[in-house]
């Protein structure tokens, strides 16, 4: 092999594979954000993103509400008006984070602060399964119509009842805690800024 | 000179062995690249950006929440940035460090074939398991909050990427080279 070929070889396959390191184990994105924002607010004609950057007070109202504490400052809220400028809903997307990955769902409350969807958005190539068999047991439907402060009791014992193994009934525990987690945060950043609390 | 073994000698089998294990590691990394470019990114500033959490420390937050709202075109919207977390560093770890150590230690067996002096094959050897520990350190400072060491995992993978490429050229260097002169060199 001539050195003209050593040098093809180097130049060709250099930058191809410079990124080979630095490995990670990728999320699977189950649905798009946009999807779940567009399908659980069919009504709205207008979007709009609202970036809460947490302070101090609201820190210890979320951990006193749902005893965690958010490892992001910054929550995204995505809310939907109709033509007349009224709220639709609004759509935020908590993650809890375990050693098997994450656990993101979509959840979309409706003007009144109630869950209308909750809808799983990312997992992994190893929790994918875990989370598609978790929803087939209709576990989320359970979670509709609830608040904050409310426990998804009735959700939680569906989805253990359901006798889909530890893992599928692990994963569906993580998304149920999501959703715990997501309502705080909508109560404290999105509902309390509402009545003046975060401007 | 000569290591354990020469490639060049070898049975037909072990240097088709040695050339398709090269071969096919090559076509795994150019999978590679384009799994990091989408989920991790390849500049310093992106990189650090799946790795470095973003602390949620009650001392470094303003007293109270502020927040900032804009019109979204849902056509337009774009994914989060990958993150990866502390659990899930964890797992990264210890099964990627452990397939490194596999690889670098397999390429190892190629590189003791191939007839370089001492001192080179000790080098490539060592330089082929601590790229791969190089690159986890410099996750684990960023999650440490360290930014700046994204450089580190970046550079890690440039020296991986060496690393195959100088055994890649050896093995098909030994496999197919010339061996005319140096027989005729045995010969003379």
């Amino acid at each position: 092999m001539g050195r003209r070929a050593g040098v093809a070889t180097l130049a060709i396959l250099l930058p191809l594979v410079a990124g080979a390191a630095e490995h990670i184990t990728p999320t699977v994105v189950l649905r798009k954000r946009a999807d779940v924002i567009r399908s659980t607010l069919p009504d709205a004609s207008q979007f709009f993103l609202k970036t809460v950057q947490i302070g101090r007070q609201d820190l210890s109202r979320i951990e006193q509400t749902a005893d965690f504490k958010p490892e992001d400052s910054r929550v995204k809220f995505y809310y939907g008006q109709n033509g007349s400028g009224s709220l639709v809903g609004v759509v935020l997307f908590p993650q809890v984070n375990t050693q098997h990955g994450p656990f993101e769902v979509g959840l979309t409350l409706g003007p009144d602060g109630t869950i209308r969807d909750v809808a799983p958005t990312k997992a992994t190539v190893e929790t994918k399964p875990w989370v598609e068999k978790a929803v087939r047991t209709g576990f989320l439907d359970d979670f509709k119509g609830l608040s904050t402060g409310e426990m998804p009791d009735r959700a939680l014992q569906a989805l253990r009842s359901a006798d889909i193994g530890d893992m599928p009934t692990f994963a569906g525990e993580e998304l149920a805690e999501a959703v715990q987690h997501g309502l705080a945060l909508y109560q404290v950043l999105y509902a309390g800024s509402r009545s003046g609390s975060a401007n | 000179m000569s290591g354990i073994y020469s490639l060049r000698d070898a049975d037909r089998s072990v240097k088709l062995a040695a050339v398709l294990f090269m071969l096919v590691l090559g076509y795994a990394y150019i999978f590679a690249f384009f799994m990091v470019k989408q989920y991790a990114g390849l500049t310093p500033a992106d990189v650090a950006t799946t790795y470095v959490p973003r602390k949620v420390e009650a001392s470094s937050l303003p007293q109270r929440s502020s927040s900032t709202t804009q019109a979204l075109d849902l056509s337009t919207m774009k994914q989060e940035h990958h993150r990866v977390d502390t659990q899930l560093l964890i797992q990264d770890s210890h099964i990627h460090i452990m397939i490194y150590a596999m690889i670098a230690a397999l390429q190892t067996l190629v590189i003791l074939g191939l007839g370089w002096s001492a001192g080179f094959r000790d080098l490539v050897i060592l330089l082929a398991f601590g790229s791969g520990a190089l690159d986890f350190a410099g996750q684990w400072l960023m999650k440490g909050g360290i930014g700046g060491f994204a450089w580190l995992t970046i550079a890690s993978g440039w020296l991986m990427t060496l690393v195959y490429v100088v055994v890649l050229i050896g093995t098909l260097r030994a496999v197919f080279g010339n061996n005319r002169k140096r027989d005729a060199a045995a010969g003379a």
